[in-house]
This record gives structure tokens, sequence and C-alpha cells, in this order.
């Protein structure tokens, strides 16, 4: 790998952090990805500018990935660059990869992680631990496996290049979260009853936390109108009475 | 309320911050809710109102899944400028309830202006299907592009935390018990809880139970 030194792998992986900074609707993060490969295409194509400005240009369409996982993508493009692959090749396996790299980031990402670290912070508030022990457990759980997965990330796809699935499908993706799921059906339950008990003085009060409670797991996604229509209506009322007494 | 003129330039700045952390750069989560307004809270002066606001706001947020090109509200500035209004008040939860109203309104607007940022990013970045692209340009719009959107996280929160610190010191509106405002927190604090349960499938619900009869026992430890 001549291209590819420590310093070269280290700027990757930096800008890697940045790869949505120019996030738009034509390229999605395509120019982010030529952005997080420059340190490399510079190297390949040193006294060459044409072939340089030819390659920021292919990498510069149409990309999308999960941005934590971009970075197999970035190790592996950058492997094929220095192995001088043809073009067609390279273009051909971004589009192959992006969908997986994807959906394998917004299933175990956003829908189990991160609501399960968030979870964690909500109960830890509700417990009554300091303000800055939920922060810190939360930022901390979090960022673990977000750092883990960036550095394994570039550390895959150079290795493997164009043999990335195979580390894909070996990797504990799956079975990471369905942990990180068990987690936070545990957390919402002990987090919706602390909830309830800290709103709640007497039966009454108890009984319209925990029909709330049985309401958000009817709503599921929807709940988001019922929380708006309730603050409004609550607001309201407020007002008015204060307005007429 | 409003805080004094180096509380709210700090505030604009984390506000900046918040912004970029959501997509454009690192992406730590700073700008989760619960993380932005505590944070910001600490910096106007109140950690514990803060971490408050953040805890409704976080429930409030975690079933908005960012997948693909989804447009959604956008919490992280919101929660700043909401908290930092917030932080200077003495705890009602009719206060709670407006700040928590404002900042749901505010991260409305805020998810807006993202559109407009990525409408400028097309802008920004080299179209689709040109042979050649200079590198020092493309890497000169790409920081340009970030530096947009530190810019509309500040202006955000220096517009929100004075918008709102506006409307909590008008107060007319505010019960000074707040009993029904505490209810109704309560309740869609949990209703929150259970909607965020589905996001881990249905089959948990063994596990649901679990933590449920766990928060019982908390309960009832703690008196």
């Amino acid at each position: 790998l001549t291209a590819l030194t420590r310093g070269v792998r280290r700027a990757l992986l930096l800008r890697s952090f940045a790869v949505q900074g120019s996030w738009n609707y034509q390229t999605l993060i395509g120019t982010g990805f030529a952005f997080v490969l420059l340190p490399v295409l510079r190297r390949v194509y040193r006294g060459d500018e044409d072939a340089l400005y030819a390659a920021v240009a292919r990498h510069a369409e149409l990309f999308n990935s999960h941005p934590y996982l971009a970075t197999v993508a970035a190790g592996a493009v950058a492997r094929l660059e220095d192995e001088g692959a043809p073009p067609e090749t390279v273009r051909r396996f971004k589009t192959a990869l992006r969908g997986s790299l994807g959906s394998i980031g917004d299933r175990l990402v956003w829908q189990a992680w991160r609501p399960a670290c968030a979870l964690l912070a909500i109960t830890l508030i509700l417990l009554g631990a300091p303000w800055w022990a939920a922060v810190a457990a939360f930022l901390l759980v979090y960022n673990a496996l977000h750092l883990w997965l960036r550095v394994w990330g570039l550390h895959v796809g150079l290795r493997d290049g164009l043999a990335v699935g195979r580390a894909l499908r070996d990797a504990p993706f799956q079975r990471l979260g369905e942990r990180a799921s068990d987690a936070g059906a545990f957390l919402a339950g002990m987090a919706g009853v602390l909830a309830v008990g800290d709103a709640s003085r007497g039966p009454a009060e108890y009984a319209l936390g925990a029909a709330a409670l049985a309401a958000g797991l009817w709503l599921g996604l929807r709940i988001r109108w019922a929380v708006w229509a309730v603050l409004v209506v609550v607001w309201a009322v407020d007002t008015i009475v204060v307005a007429t007494s | 309320m409003i805080p004094e003129p180096g509380a709210l330039l700090a505030l604009v700045v984390f506000g900046g911050a918040v912004a970029v952390d959501g997509t454009s750069l690192g992406q730590f989560m700073l700008s989760r809710p619960v993380v932005a307004a505590t944070l910001a809270g600490a910096i106007a002066g109140s950690p514990e109102h803060g971490a408050l606001l953040g805890l409704f706001l976080e429930a409030f947020h975690l079933t908005v899944l960012p997948v693909g090109a989804a447009r959604y509200p956008e919490g992280g500035p919101a929660a700043v400028a909401a908290a930092g209004a917030y932080a200077g008040t003495s705890h009602s939860f009719s206060a709670l309830l407006v700040v928590l109203i404002f900042a749901l309104l505010w991260e409305r607007l805020a998810g807006a202006s993202v559109q407009g940022l990525r409408q400028l990013n097309v802008r920004l970045s080299p179209p689709p299907g040109r042979e050649s692209v200079r590198s020092g340009r493309l890497e000169r719009r790409h920081f340009l592009a970030i530096g947009a959107d530190f810019a509309r996280g500040a202006v955000l929160v220096g517009a929100g935390t004075l918008l709102a610190g506006w409307v909590l010191q008008q107060g007319f509106f505010l019960l000074p018990q707040g009993t029904v405002a505490r209810l109704a927190l309560g309740a869609v604090l949990a209703g929150s809880m259970g909607a965020a349960f589905r996001l881990f499938g249905r089959s948990r619900v063994a596990l649901l139970a679990a933590g449920a009869a766990v928060g019982v026992l908390a309960l009832v430890l703690r008196g």
C-alpha cells in the first residue's frame, strides 16, 4: 500500500467526521466522500493534476452511507485507488456498497443504539442521578460504539478492499442491535414507570400516568401528535384560567 | 428569562457547535436534546433546569429517525435556546410547559432551515456529470458548507433564546402551582416512553415488563 501512509490513514479517519459536511439533495454525501478521500487522491495522482481533478469529480458524484460506516467505503476505495483499479470498477463497487452501509448503520445506530443510550440518560435523570452523570453516561456509552465503528470500518476497508462485504457479513452488527434493543425495551419500561411515579401524588394521578403509558404503547411513532395536542390544550386551559381569575 | 450578554454569547457559540454536530461534523450527539439542553442550562446558570427540559425533549425525540433524506425537526439548537431561557426562571411546571411548546415549535423552524441549508449545499457542490473538479475548490466549499451550518445554528439559538426569554418574562399565563401542567407533563413523558418501546419490537414485551417492575421497585425504595 504505497500511498496509504500512516499520516494519510489518520487524515482519512479525521476527515470522515466531516463526511456529511456538505450533505445535499443532489449527491447526498458524494461531495463529502470526495473530501474524505482527498489526502489519498493527492498522493496517488501526485504530479498529474488532470488525473487528480478527474478522480475528484468521479468521487464527488452521488453516494450515500451511514456516516459512521462511510469509513468502510473510504478505506476500500482508498485501497482500490492506490492499486490503480479502473474507475468503472470503483464506481460499481461504490454503488454496490452504499445500500448495505446505509441500512446496517440505520438499523444498528439510529433504531437501536441511540434510543437505548438516550433511554439510559432519561432513566438516570428520573432516578435522581446528577445531571453530569446522565450526560456523561450517554456520551461515553454512545460514542464507544460510534468511534469503534469509524476505526473498525477504515481498518477493514483498507485491509479487504473489494472483498469488504465478507467483513460486513461477519461483523456482529445483528447481535449488537438485538442486545441494544433488549436494553432499550427494559429501560423504556423502567423510565415509563418512573415518569408516572414522579408526576403522581394520588391514585387518580397514577391511573392517568398508566393510561398515558398504555396510550404510548398503542400509538407508537404517532405519539408526537398526541404530545402536541396535550401540551397545547393544557397551555390554553392554563392561560384561560389565569385570564379569568 | 433572557440570559446575561456573556452567557447569551456563549449559548450562541454553543448553538453553532450543536448544529454542526447534528449532521455536518462529528455527530458525537452533543446535539441530542438531553445533552444540548443540559449543557445550555449549565452555561446559563442552572444545569438542573436544562436537564429537566432535556429529559422531556429527548423523550419526544426518541421516535425521530434520521433515515435517508427524511425531513425531521431539529432538536439540538431548539433545546439550547429553550434551556438558555428556562434556566433563569424559578422552577414551575407551567413555565416548563410553555418552554416545551416553544422548543417544539422552534425545532420545526430549525428543521426547515436544515432544508434550506441542503439546497444551498446543492449550489456549493459540483454538479453531477462533471469530468473535472478542482480539489482545493471542493475542499473550500465543503468547509464553507460546515461554516454555514454553524452560522445557521448560532442564529437559531440567538434569536430563539431572546424570543423564549421574552415569552417567559411576560408570565401572564403562568399558573403559580401548575398542577394541571405537572400532570400533563408526566402523562406525555410516560406516553413517550411507551412509544419509544415500539422502536425495539413488540416481541420484547417481557423485557418492558421487567423494566417496569424494576421501576416500581425503585419508586418503593425511594419512598
